[in-house]
């Protein structure tokens, strides 16, 4: 197995008395697209800001490219972060962002800047502030990449995008990891686009770490099953009900466990990856009693 | 890091820069009539016609005069404008995340930033400085008044750590309210009190001041441009005399309080005025001439203390703020 770009322990959050994050454990090997997702207000971006070393925890141990996030060029040239909200200088344009970067990086790559923004048609001459949001967003991207980071960190980063541009900026990367020594962690809402490039799972929900591993392995633990409705005791006793949708007539169970169900009663089907991510969000939403039950769900398919 | 700054500050620069160059014309052009004017009254008074307006002449036009005054304020232009949007404009605006993501520490962002605006702000204030001192040197020659609280403040070397002490405060004022506004308003109140309070009750203290006590009839001045803190009368049983308005005096005394032959006195003063004025000391209480410099270097001490305890706890605060 490779060796994890990042790694935290226990790490917490608070802003004086609310809670943003708690208690995440998490790992993310190397060379891999690791898709954020949780509700608004998870603590996504916390954990991103943390991770990236622009706010320190309250709580808990992180390893990030090897150390703990840190003051030092060393460390900061390895990270790429983009922030949700784009912070371009305004009245800079695209020329002079590429200049300040070339200035405060021993690593930079303005050929490829130049090169992106121009397929893109975005004018290098116009302050950052007359582009449109998406010409900004792509701006701020492209020089996030000019450093050419080993962990790439992006809150959100397709939200501005058109669906061309989203499914290009999406390709693109596949690709720099395809090509080796990156690893990306990006947030976003838009499942389906997460779904084609990523193969690395974070879930968070309630400031709370719901399940974080390989996609595919989770979805291989995973079964959707469907029958008539019934008592679901044998099945709990062997597997973990993550959410059932009890009908007049029949139940609809998403459970966790590798062991079959025995039971002909039951018609199992595989689980998508939407579907999974649904449940577990929709589960939490239904009450803080959840919570504690699922603190065990952690880090799924890295275990083995 | 230092391009960066220069990138970012150079249109203030520049302005900055173009204000100087504007100012030092008026100066020099103000400088150079009332050095010509001076020369001219002094060649009449030599010939024995009229040296009345030689004092009169020293402040130029009134314009001018008032804009020498008003360099008092020059310091606050650099702690508004550019001290207190430093780090407000980039917190404010999110940029700072920008900045911070590159492969640079915050450590050295700061400094480098910091550094070469403070460099620009003790540049700002010594030019100044040395043009009003330029300007008002004809004036020193003659009648020396640099000790009086204006003038001390203009020249010297505490016009520098003055605009030190505003740029700092303009920069911590950001760095702590993280908008550009507020900042400027808090740079612009926390310059007034504290310039106005140390001239008013620490700045008399700096080495106890002298007083000395004299024969009312032969009166005391002491020598050079010192600086006066207090002067009275006290009269024969120790108490001070109050001089009421438009008063008629006699060596700083009402005339209500001596004898009706004091009224009368001239150039000679009558025997029984004489006795009845032997009973009052006149006092004066002041700053020697000589401690001038001795002043504006603790003062320049006191606010370049003050600007470092500023921007240390800007760095404190920034270095460990989340952003």
């Amino acid at each position: 197995m490779t060796a994890a770009v990042i790694q935290t322990r226990g790490l917490s959050k608070r802003y004086r008395r609310v809670s943003a994050l708690s208690d995440c454990t998490i790992t993310v090997p190397e060379a891999r697209i690791s898709a954020l997702i949780g509700p608004n207000g998870a603590g996504k971006t916390t954990l991103l800001r943390l991770l990236a070393g622009l706010a320190r925890p309250t709580a808990g141990e992180m390893a990030v490219l090897g150390g703990t996030p840190r003051q030092d060029p060393a460390f900061l040239a390895g990270i790429g972060f983009l922030a949700q909200e784009i912070s371009l200088y305004k009245r800079f344009t695209a020329q002079t962002h590429i200049a300040i970067g070339a200035h405060l990086n021993h690593r930079w790559d303005a050929v490829s800047v130049r090169d992106r923004l121009r397929s893109l048609n975005i004018p290098l001459d116009r302050p950052a502030g007359s582009l449109s949001g998406g010409q900004r967003a792509q701006l701020a991207l492209a020089l996030t990449l000019a450093k050419r980071p080993r962990l790439l960190l992006l809150d959100e980063p397709v939200a501005a995008l058109d669906p061309l541009a989203r499914r290009n900026f999406l390709a693109q990367l596949a690709e720099a990891v395809a090509v080796g020594g990156l690893t990306v962690v990006l947030s976003s809402h838009l499942l389906a686009d997460l779904e084609r490039v990523a193969d690395h799972l974070i879930l968070l929900a309630a400031s709370r770490v719901q399940l974080c591993g390989d996609i595919d392995a989770m979805l291989a633990e995973h079964q959707v099953l469907v029958g008539p409705r019934k008592p679901t005791t044998a099945i709990e006793r062997t597997h973990t009900v993550v959410q059932a949708i009890r009908a007049d007539r029949q139940t609809t169970l998403l459970i966790r466990g590798n062991a079959p169900v025995l039971d002909p009663a039951w018609e199992s089907a595989e689980v998508g990856l939407e579907e999974m991510v649904l449940a577990y969000m929709s589960q939490e939403s239904m009450g803080q009693d959840a919570a504690p039950a699922n603190s065990h769900l952690t880090t799924v398919g890295e275990e083995k | 890091m230092t391009w960066l700054t220069w990138r970012q500050h150079r249109v203030q620069l520049y302005l900055a820069a173009a204000l100087l160059a504007a100012f030092a014309v008026v100066i020099v052009i103000s400088g150079r009539q009332i050095t010509a004017q001076f020369h001219d009254a002094a060649a009449t008074c030599a010939a024995g016609q009229g040296c009345r307006h030689l004092g009169g002449l020293f402040m130029g036009s009134h314009v001018v005069g008032f804009l020498v005054i008003a360099t008092l304020g020059a310091p606050l232009l650099v702690g508004m404008f550019w001290g207190a949007p430093l780090l407000a404009a980039e917190l404010d605006t999110g940029t700072i995340r920008f900045a911070w993501m590159q492969s640079v520490t915050r450590g050295r962002w700061l400094a480098i930033k910091v550094g070469w605006l403070m460099l620009a702000a003790a540049v700002w204030g010594g030019a100044i400085s040395a043009l009003v001192a330029w300007w008002y040197s004809p004036a020193n020659n003659l009648a020396p008044e640099q000790f009086n609280p204006g003038r001390f403040d203009l020249a010297g070397i505490v016009p520098v750590a003055y605009a030190l002490f505003a740029m700092a405060l303009g920069i911590t004022a950001g760095a702590l309210l993280r908008r550009t506004l507020p900042a400027m308003a808090v740079t612009f109140a926390g310059f007034v009190a504290v310039r106005v309070a140390i001239v008013l009750w620490l700045r008399p203290h700096y080495t106890s001041a002298v007083t000395t006590t004299y024969n009312v009839i032969r009166g005391y001045t002491p020598p050079g441009s010192y600086w006066q803190l207090a002067q009275g009368v006290h009269g024969p049983g120790g108490k001070l005399v109050v001089v009421g308005d438009n008063e008629p005096v006699l060596g700083g005394i009402p005339l209500s309080q001596l004898p009706s032959s004091c009224a009368r006195a001239g150039n000679t003063v009558p025997a029984s005025c004489q006795q009845a004025l032997a009973g009052f000391r006149g006092f004066i209480t002041y700053q020697p001439a000589d401690r001038y410099w001795a002043f504006q270097g603790i003062e320049t001490g006191i606010f370049v203390l003050l600007a470092a305890i500023l921007l240390t706890v800007t760095a404190l605060v920034l270095l460990r703020r989340d952003v």
